[in-house]
């Protein structure tokens, strides 16, 4: 469905992304994720014809995007950090708008808009100005203008970013539902890792490549068998104090240490904690999740092993 | 292409009709210049009942109209940029000269709602006389005159950057627009500095071919009616291309693209 192959886009003095290449299969549900300025989202705008890559070839559905972008975006949905709506238009009238740009008229597309307005909860603020709608109806409604003229595939860049957490999850729960109603390709980015976990394959960007790639399950199962969260003041001192391979020690912040746990190199667990005891606010041993396998993915050093 | 073109044009009118104060202004702006201006310099230029300063602004005014009406619906295209509708527009089909055509053409028909709103005020207090119009030649001056302002509109949409220079725009391309043109006064007259800018500013032959429609004495055209036909059309037609062509590069949409990602490059 979508094939990029060595995509590099570089700007005056910087690089954004390396000589990157990926491989979306269609009705994959696939993830992007990595820290700000890794490249995420000069790869999506690549791959959507809004940028043009310095160098690289990509193909969506066999078309040739640098050479044929308004095929492709007839074929591709977007839906971006900042929302495309005319705010002083009701809901009604921004998807009007929307599907005419696409050349649909408004006979054939009023079912598809009632049925998605139904669908993410919207149907009585059809008629009410976008400006009136909370920050969540209106990434609702963004969603649903990229999805009204039936893409094939849809790019949802951070589309939770910035609201709170009970929008977040009904906003998923009606994503969820349009993905498998329309059985769509689906491209996400998020800073939120939680929301990459139903992705059937997550690629994590650093630096303008893929440094790790694979379904969640096996990158966090390669990653460590269990995890044990340190919570403490001042990490650096109490990593002095114990001896544990830097292989297997995250420091995300200055308030805990993460150590991966493998079945091969198992720490001594008792040992840890008596010699932690002071210093240390809390100490948890439990499953490893993607955001411990982004942390230890993008606070790596060079040089580092796995 | 065409379905595209009727979303772009009724949102315009849409957005034209719902800012109702936009809306009044542009019928009371020309209404003042008409009354305190044709009023005011009226009394001091020489008149008889068949040809009096007012009578001869009327042409100017309606240009007027249409400056500030079909060039303020272009210059929206900066505010689409800025508030997000551009993206619309930009993830959408349509090519950049389908996007540029379909923004000359709403903001030639919003410029021209107005000034048929002003018409009617006109003709009801009889300022002008429906007998002394070519209609045909008057609707097609209107017409003319409405594209040229809305691609100096886009011209000015595509090179600046953001609705903070709208002062800016207001001061260096509206009112030299409308003062270096033969709306208030025969280009002839001017002293050959501003002659020669009053020549190179498209909106005179605008405002020249409706006075060519006019037929009361105070009415003087100062060029030809095929002159300003011409420089009219191959005005719109640079104008447009070269703002489509403007509006396709790279550095344009990059931009856009930036506003996207909230001006992240990440």
């Amino acid at each position: 469905m979508i094939s990029a192959r060595n995509l590099t886009k570089r700007y005056a003095q910087n690089v954004a992304v390396d000589n990157l290449s990926l491989e979306v299969e269609s009705g994959q549900f696939f993830g992007l994720l990595g820290p700000n300025g890794s490249g995420k989202t000069t790869t999506i705008h690549m791959l959507s014809t809004l940028l043009k890559p310095s160098e690289g070839s990509i193909l969506i559905n066999g078309i040739d995007v640098s050479q044929n972008p308004r095929e492709v975006r007839r074929q591709i949905g977007l839906v971006f950090q900042e929302s495309a709506l005319d705010r002083t238009l009701s809901v009604e009238e921004n998807l009007l708008f929307c599907a005419g740009l696409h050349g649909l008229k408004k006979r054939q597309v009023k079912e598809r808009i009632n049925a998605l307005l139904e669908l993410f909860n919207l149907e009585n603020k059809k008629s009410a100005p976008v400006a009136s709608l909370s920050g969540g109806m209106r990434r609702s409604v963004d969603i649903i203008r990229g999805v009204l003229h039936q893409p094939k595939i849809l790019f949802l860049d951070e589309p939770t970013v910035g609201l709170d957490i009970q929008s977040r999850r009904r906003i998923w729960r009606f994503i969820q539902r349009l993905i498998q109603d329309q059985s769509l390709t689906v491209i996400l980015t998020t800073h939120y890792l939680e929301e990459a976990t139903p992705c059937d394959i997550t690629s994590f960007i650093k630096a303008g490549h893929i440094v790790s790639s694979g379904t969640p399950d096996s990158l966090i199962k390669e990653f460590a068998q269990t995890v044990v969260e340190v919570e403490c003041d001042n990490p650096d001192m109490l990593l002095k104090r114990i001896d544990i391979p830097q292989s297997q020690i995250i420091t995300d912040d200055s308030s805990s240490i993460l150590i991966r746990v493998l079945d091969d190199k198992k720490p001594d667990l008792e040992k840890i904690q008596t010699t932690l005891s002071e210093g240390a606010m809390s100490f948890k041993v439990r499953k490893p999740n993607l955001n411990d396998v982004f942390l230890w993915l993008t606070n790596r050093r060079e040089g580092q092993g796995t | 292409m065409i379905v595209a073109l009727g979303v772009v044009i009724s949102r315009e009118l849409k957005k034209t009709f719902r800012q109702k104060s936009r809306l009044l202004a542009s019928l009371v702006r020309p209404l003042i210049w008409l009354f305190v201006i044709g009023g005011g310099i009226g009394s001091i230029v020489p008149s008889d009942s068949n040809s009096n300063y007012q009578q001869a602004i009327v042409p100017g005014i309606l240009g007027m109209t249409l400056l500030f009406g079909s060039m303020l619906s272009a210059l929206t295209t900066v505010y689409d940029k800025e508030s997000g509708v551009m993206r619309m527009f930009i993830i959408s089909p349509m090519s950049s000269y389908g996007i540029i055509l379909s923004k000359l053409a709403s903001s030639t028909i919003a410029g021209i709602v107005q000034v048929i709103g002003l018409l009617i005020i006109l003709f009801s207090l009889r300022i002008v006389d429906v007998g002394q119009i070519h209609i045909t030649l008057f609707i097609f001056g209107l017409i003319c005159t409405a594209l040229t302002c809305s691609t100096i509109g886009l011209i000015t949409a595509v090179l600046s950057k953001s609705l903070e220079n709208f002062a800016a725009i207001m001061n260096f391309v509206i009112f030299p627009v409308f003062f270096l043109s033969g709306a208030l006064y025969p280009i002839d007259n001017l002293p050959p500095a501003l002659h020669w800018v009053a020549v190179a500013n498209p909106f005179s032959y605008g405002v020249d071919l409706i006075k060519h429609s006019i037929t009361s004495v105070s009415v003087t055209p100062d060029f030809g009616k095929v002159p300003d036909i011409i420089v009219l059309f191959v005005f719109t037609v640079i104008g447009v291309t070269f703002s489509s062509w403007r509006f396709s590069q790279e550095s344009t949409s990059a931009a856009l693209v930036s506003i996207l990602s909230k001006g992240r490059k990440s």
